[in-house]
C-alpha cells in the first residue's frame, strides 16, 4: 500500500500542533531547569548534574519516594490489570444484566478525587469507619484500627483504595474481547474448544495489544498518580506512602525548589519511557495482528 | 446526516471561541479615567469572612465607583489560593492586592512585592499595634498592611470540667495534666485533637507548651526557625506524644480540624484550642444541640500563654504608580477601623487596632480578647512563622510519634532537617 | 452453553458482587450524605439520614455558581472531546498503519507527554496561554484538556487500529477512494468501540479536571464544577450538608448521560463486532 507523505504528515500534523503547543516548552523547561538551582525568591543558577547527585547519593527520602513508586507500578500493571481483564471477560460472555455492570464500575471514575478522599478516609477511619465497624460486629470486640495511619496498615490501605479505578481497564479490554470477529471464536468452538480454553488460546492473544495498552495506562498513571495519597495520607505517617509524584509536588509547592522538582520530574519521565518501551516489547506492540 | 453533524459541530466549537473570547476581554474593556485593580480573594462560599468581604466591596465600590474599579477573582479554598500565587509569582503575574489569611508570602515572593514603607502615614500606622506591623515587616521595610490579630488560647466544657470535679481551668501544666486524668477518670475523653494539614489543634498546643518560658516564647515570635533541637521543644513534643496515647480520641492520629471539632461540639471531649473565630459555630445548631455555647468558657494556656501577635495582612504587588496608589486606596479602605470593627461584629476576628470594642460581639469573643490582653506571655503560631514544608512535616510526622515509632528528639530533628532545605 | 458447577457461579456473582459494592457505594454514600446534617455527618458517618431536607441543596445553590459552571463543564468536556478524538485518532491511525521515518521517534515524544508531571506544566503552560491571549477563556482549557487527554486516546486507537484488518482499505483504494475518505468511511467506522471508549477517558478526565481550571481562569464565567466544591470547606469553617449536596449535583447528571450515551456506544460496538 503505497501512500503520499504529505497525506501521512497532513495526518500527524493536528496532533503535532497540539503537543508542541501544550507539552513542548514545558517538556523543555523541565529538562533544561534540571540542571539549576532554581528556587522563590529569585535563586537561578547552573549547577550541573548537582540535584542528580545530591538524590540520588544523599537524599533517602527520593529512594523511599522511588521504591514506593516502582512497588506501586508492578502491583497497578499486575493486580488492577488482572482483576479488570478477569471482569472484562466474565462481562464479554454477556451475562444478564452486563451493560449495566460495565456503567457501574465505571461510576468512581466520575467522581471527583477530592470527594473520593473524604470518602476514604471515613471508611477506614478508626472511630466510626465502616472496615471497623463490620470488623467489631462480626468478632463482637472493638476494633479501632487506624488503617491509613498505622505503619503496618499504611501502605497496603493506600493500595487498595485504588481498586475502585479497576473500571477503566473493564472497559479497554470489554472493548477489546467485543472487537474478536466472531467467526474465529466460532471456528474454535467448532473444533471443540472449552470457553476456558477459547479464553487463554483465542481471546487473550488477540487482545495482546489491548492488554499493553492497559498495562501501559496502569503503569504509567502511578507515576502520576500523588492526588489521592496527599488527600488520605499526605505520604505519611513518616515517608511510608510517599511516592515520586508526591515528593515532586512538595518539593515544589512547598519547598518551592523548582530545579530539584524538575529533576524529579526528568527522573519521573526516563523512568516512564523504560517502562514504556519494556511493555512495548513485552506485548510486541509496533506489530500488527494482520 | 454526517455533513449536518459537522457542521453543527463547527458551529458549536465557533460558540465556544467566541464565548470564550468574551471572557477574556473583561480586562481590555478599562479605559478613560477608572484604575482597574485586581484581588483574587478566598472569602467566598462558607468562609466566615466572605459576608464582610460582600459589604465592604459594595461599601468600597459605592464611594470610589467611578474612579477605581475592582476586579475580583474568586478563588475557593485557602490552600488553592496559596498555590494559585504560587503560580503567578513565579510566572511574575502577581495580582495588585493579595491576602491570603494568615499564611506567610513575604518571605518567599519579597522581591515581587511593593515595599509599603514610603506609603504610609501616621494615621495609617496607628490603625495597627506595634506587633502586627513587626509580623509584616522584614529588615525596617513593611511588605504587609494588617488588619487583624491572632488571638488565641482554648475552649473548655465547662459542664463536663464540673462533671470531673475540675472548678477553673489550669494555670500549670502540671495541673494541667491531672485534670486530664480526673476527665479520664469520670469517663470523658479530655482533649480534641488532629494530624491533618498542619495538625492546627494540637500545634497550638505543641506552641503554647514551648512558650511558657523565657526562651520558648523567643522561639515562638522567631519567624522562619530553623533549628528545633532546644529543649523546650522536645519537652513539649514528649507532652504532644502523651496527649495522643492518653488524653484524645481514636480518630484524632489521622484526623483533620473538622474531626476535632466535631468532638468537641458533640461534647465527646472537653477541651479544644483554637480561636475566636469558632465562637459563631457554638450557635450553629446544624453543628451542635441548642444551648452548647452556654456551656462553653475560654482559657489562657497555663503559665498565662496566650498566642496573641500579629497576622499577615494585604500585600500588594502593583507593578506601576496609577495602580499601586488605587491598590493603596482598596486596601487603605478594607483596613480602616470601620472596616477592622465591621470584622470583628461579623467574624470574631480580632482587630489589628488596639482598643476597638463593639457591644454587638459574642461575649465568648471579648473574653478571649481580654485573656489576650492579660496574657504574661505572647506567642506567635507556627503557621505565621514557620516554614511550609516544616508545616507540611508535622502533620506526617504526628502519626509516628503519636505511636512511639519515633522519640520527641527524633521528631525535633525531622523538622529540623525540613527546614534545613530551604 | 455448557453449565457450570454452582461453585463457580457462586464465586464469580460475588466477585462481580464486590466490585459493584466498591464502585456504587461512594456515590450512595455522598447522596445519603447530603440530606444528613453537618452533626450526624461527622459524629455517625454511615448511617441512614432522618430525613430529606433539601436544606443542603439550597445552601449550596446559594453559595456557588453551580450553574453557570454546569454550562461550561459541558461545552469545555464535550469540545475537548470532539478535538481529542479528531485530532488524535488521525495521528494514532497513520502511527499504526504506516511505516515512516520518524514514527518510532514521533510515538515516543507524544508518548512523554503522558509522563510529566502536571506540576511543572502548570507555570509553562499559564506563560503560553497569556502570551496567546487566551487566558481566562474556554478555548484555553479546551485545548489544554484535550492535550491532557493525547497520551491515553493515543495508546488505545492505536491499538484498535492494529486490530482491523488491512485488507477493508486496501479495497477501498483499489475501489478509487483517497487517503481521507478511506480513512473517515472505512476505518473511523471500524474502531468505533475504540474511538468511544477514548472518549469517555477523554470526557471524564475534562470532567474532574481541577489544577487547570484554577490557574488558567480567573472569573466566574467561564470556570468549571470541581471548582465549585471547594466553596463549602475552609480552613476552619465547612458545611458538609452543602458539599455533599453539590456533590450530588455534580455527579448524578454526568452518571445519567453515561449510561444514557451508553446504549449508543453500545451499539456501535456491536456493528464494529460484525463487520470486524
Amino acid at each position: 500500500m503505497q501512500v503520499k507523505k504529505w497525506n501521512i504528515a497532513l495526518f500527524l500534523l493536528p496532533c503535532l500542533l497540539l503537543f508542541a503547543l501544550i507539552y513542548l516548552i514545558p517538556l523543555l523547561m523541565v529538562i533544561g531547569s534540571s540542571f539549576f538551582e532554581w528556587k522563590a525568591g529569585g535563586v537561578f543558577r547552573f549547577v550541573g548534574l548537582d540535584n542528580y547527585i545530591n538524590a540520588f547519593l544523599h537524599d533517602s527520602r527520593m529512594m523511599t519516594a522511588l521504591r514506593n513508586t516502582a512497588i506501586w507500578v508492578v502491583l497497578q500493571s499486575v493486580v488492577h490489570v488482572g482483576i479488570g481483564t478477569i471482569i472484562a471477560f466474565m462481562l464479554a460472555r454477556k451475562l444478564r444484566g452486563w451493560k449495566i455492570l460495565r456503567t457501574i464500575y465505571m461510576i468512581p471514575n466520575v467522581v471527583s478525587t477530592a470527594a473520593l478522599g473524604v470518602i476514604f478516609l471515613n471508611v477506614f477511619s478508626p472511630k466510626y469507619g465502616l472496615i471497623n465497624s463490620m470488623i467489631s460486629q462480626v468478632t463482637g470486640l472493638t476494633f479501632q484500627k487506624n488503617w491509613f495511619f498505622e505503619e503496618g496498615s499504611a501502605f497496603l490501605t493506600v493500595t487498595w483504595s485504588w481498586l475502585l479505578y479497576t473500571g477503566m481497564i473493564i472497559i479497554v479490554v470489554l472493548a477489546g474481547v467485543l472487537a474478536i470477529p466472531e467467526d474465529m471464536i466460532e471456528a474454535a468452538r467448532i473444533d471443540g474448544a472449552t470457553e476456558m480454553a477459547i479464553n487463554f488460546k483465542v481471546r487473550l492473544p488477540m487482545i495482546r495489544t489491548v492488554l499493553g495498552t492497559s498495562v501501559i495506562l496502569a503503569a504509567t498513571s502511578m507515576l502520576r498518580e500523588f492526588e489521592l495519597i496527599y488527600l488520605t495520607t499526605n505520604g505519611g505517617p513518616g515517608d511510608l506512602t510517599l511516592n515520586l509524584p508526591l515528593y515532586l509536588y512538595k518539593t515544589s509547592m512547598t519547598d518551592n525548589n523548582y530545579g530539584y522538582a524538575n529533576m524529579m520530574g526528568v527522573v519521573l519521565i526516563v523512568a516512564g519511557i523504560v517502562v514504556v518501551q519494556a511493555i512495548n516489547k513485552l506485548f510486541r506492540m509496533g506489530d500488527s495482528d494482520y | 446526516m454526517k455533513k449536518l453533524l459537522a457542521v453543527a459541530l463547527a458551529g458549536m466549537m465557533m460558540l465556544g471561541v467566541l464565548a470564550g473570547c468574551g471572557g477574556g476581554q473583561e480586562k481590555a474593556a478599562s479605559g478613560g479615567s477608572v484604575v482597574e485593580i485586581n484581588f483574587p480573594t478566598h472569602w467566598v462560599g462558607i468562609s466566615v469572612t466572605a459576608p464582610w468581604f460582600q459589604e465592604r466591596l459594595s461599601a468600597f465600590n459605592e464611594q470610589y465607583g467611578d474612579k477605581i474599579k475592582v476586579t475580583v477573582e474568586e478563588i475557593a479554598g485557602d490552600q488553592n489560593y496559596v498555590d494559585k500565587m504560587k503560580v503567578l509569582y513565579s510566572s511574575k503575574s502577581l495580582p495588585d492586592a493579595i491576602s491570603t489569611g494568615g499564611y506567610n508570602l513575604i518571605d518567599s515572593m519579597k522581591d515581587q512585592l511593593v515595599d509599603l514603607t514610603d506609603y504610609m502615614d501616621d494615621e495609617w500606622r496607628s490603625r495597627a499595634s506595634d506587633i502586627c506591623w513587626d509580623v509584616n515587616s522584614r529588615d525596617g521595610k513593611i511588605y504587609g498592611i494588617p488588619y487583624t490579630r491572632q488571638v488565641i488560647g482554648y475552649f473548655y466544657n465547662k459542664d463536663l470540667f464540673t462533671k470531673a470535679g475540675i472548678d477553673k481551668p489550669a494555670e500549670t501544666w502540671d495541673e494541667f495534666f491531672s485534670q486530664c486524668d480526673k476527665l479520664l477518670a469520670a469517663g470523658i475523653t479530655p482533649l480534641s485533637m488532629d494530624t491533618a494539614d498542619s495538625g492546627w489543634v494540637t500545634s497550638l498546643m505543641l506552641g503554647a507548651m514551648i512558650g511558657q518560658t523565657e526562651a520558648g516564647e523567643a522561639f515562638m515570635n522567631t519567624n522562619l526557625p530553623t533549628d528545633y533541637n532546644t529543649p523546650e521543644f522536645i519537652e513539649a513534643a514528649g507532652n504532644i506524644q502523651k496527649m495522643f496515647q492518653k488524653y484524645t480520641t481514636p480518630d484524632a492520629v489521622g484526623g483533620a480540624y473538622e474531626n476535632a471539632a466535631s468532638n468537641f461540639f458533640m461534647e465527646e471531649t472537653a477541651i479544644i484550642a483554637n480561636g475566636p473565630w469558632m465562637v459563631s459555630d457554638f450557635y450553629d445548631t446544624s453543628l451542635v444541640e441548642d444551648g452548647f455555647a452556654d456551656k462553653i468558657g475560654t482559657a489562657m494556656y497555663p503559665g498565662g500563654v496566650m498566642y496573641n501577635s500579629g497576622k499577615i495582612g494585604f500585600n500588594i504587588a502593583s507593578k506601576d504608580e496609577k495602580t499601586l496608589e488605587a491598590t493603596l486606596t482598596f486596601v487603605k479602605f478594607l483596613t480602616s477601623e470601620e472596616s477592622q470593627l465591621k470584622m470583628l461584629e461579623m467574624t470574631g476576628d480580632t482587630p489589628a487596632a488596639e482598643g476597638l470594642a463593639s457591644d454587638a460581639v459574642k461575649p465568648l469573643v471579648n473574653e478571649v480578647m481580654a485573656n489576650g490582653d492579660a496574657a504574661s506571655r505572647c506567642i506567635n503560631d507556627f503557621q505565621s512563622l514557620w516554614y511550609a514544608n516544616v508545616i507540611d512535616e508535622i502533620s506526617v510526622q504526628y502519626p509516628l510519634l503519636a505511636r512511639g515509632q519515633i522519640t520527641p528528639e527524633q521528631f525535633a530533628q525531622a523538622l529540623t532537617d525540613a527546614a534545613a532545605k530551604n | 452453553m455448557r453449565k457450570k458447577p454452582s461453585f463457580w457461579r457462586v464465586l464469580r456473582f460475588l466477585f462481580l458482587g464486590f466490585f459493584v459494592l466498591i464502585s456504587i457505594g461512594p456515590l450512595v454514600w455522598i447522596v445519603m450524605s447530603s440530606f444528613k446534617s453537618n452533626r450526624e455527618i461527622l459524629s455517625s458517618a454511615f448511617s441512614l439520614p432522618t430525613s430529606l431536607d433539601p436544606i443542603g441543596y439550597i445552601t449550596a445553590l446559594e453559595m456557588a455558581p453551580i450553574f453557570t459552571f454546569y454550562k461550561n463543564s459541558v461545552i469545555i468536556s464535550a469540545l475537548s472531546t470532539l478535538l481529542n478524538v479528531v485530532a488524535v485518532s488521525m495521528a494514532a491511525y497513520v502511527l499504526a498503519r504506516h511505516k515512516f521515518k520518524g514514527n518510532t521517534f514521533i510515538l515516543l515524544m507524544l508518548s512523554m507527554s503522558m509522563l510529566i508531571p502536571t506540576a511543572s506544566l502548570l507555570m509553562p503552560i499559564y506563560k503560553i496561554m497569556t502570551t496567546l491571549g487566551l487566558f481566562n477563556t474556554r478555548l484555553c482549557l479546551i485545548l489544554v484538556y484535550a492535550a491532557l487527554g493525547l497520551p491515553t486516546s493515543l495508546f488505545i486507537f492505536r491499538s484498535y487500529f492494529q486490530g482491523i484488518p488491512k485488507e477493508l482499505e486496501e479495497a477501498a483504494y483499489i475501489d478509487g477512494a483517497g487517503f481521507f475518505r478511506t480513512f473517515f468511511t472505512i476505518v473511523f467506522p471500524l474502531a468505533k468501540p475504540g474511538l468511544a471508549t477514548g472518549a469517555i477517558l477523554q470526557f471524564l478526565t475534562s470532567w474532574n479536571e481541577f489544577m487547570f481550571a484554577l490557574i488558567l481562569t480567573s472569573s466566574t464565567e467561564v470556570r468549571t464544577l470541581p471548582l465549585a466544591l471547594n466553596y463549602f470547606t475552609s480552613q476552619f469553617s465547612f458545611n458538609f450538608t452543602a458539599m455533599f449536596a453539590a456533590l450530588t449535583m455534580v455527579i448524578l447528571p454526568s452518571v445519567v448521560v453515561y449510561v444514557l450515551l451508553q446504549e449508543q456506544i453500545t451499539s456501535s460496538m456491536v456493528d464494529g463486532a460484525i463487520k470486524g
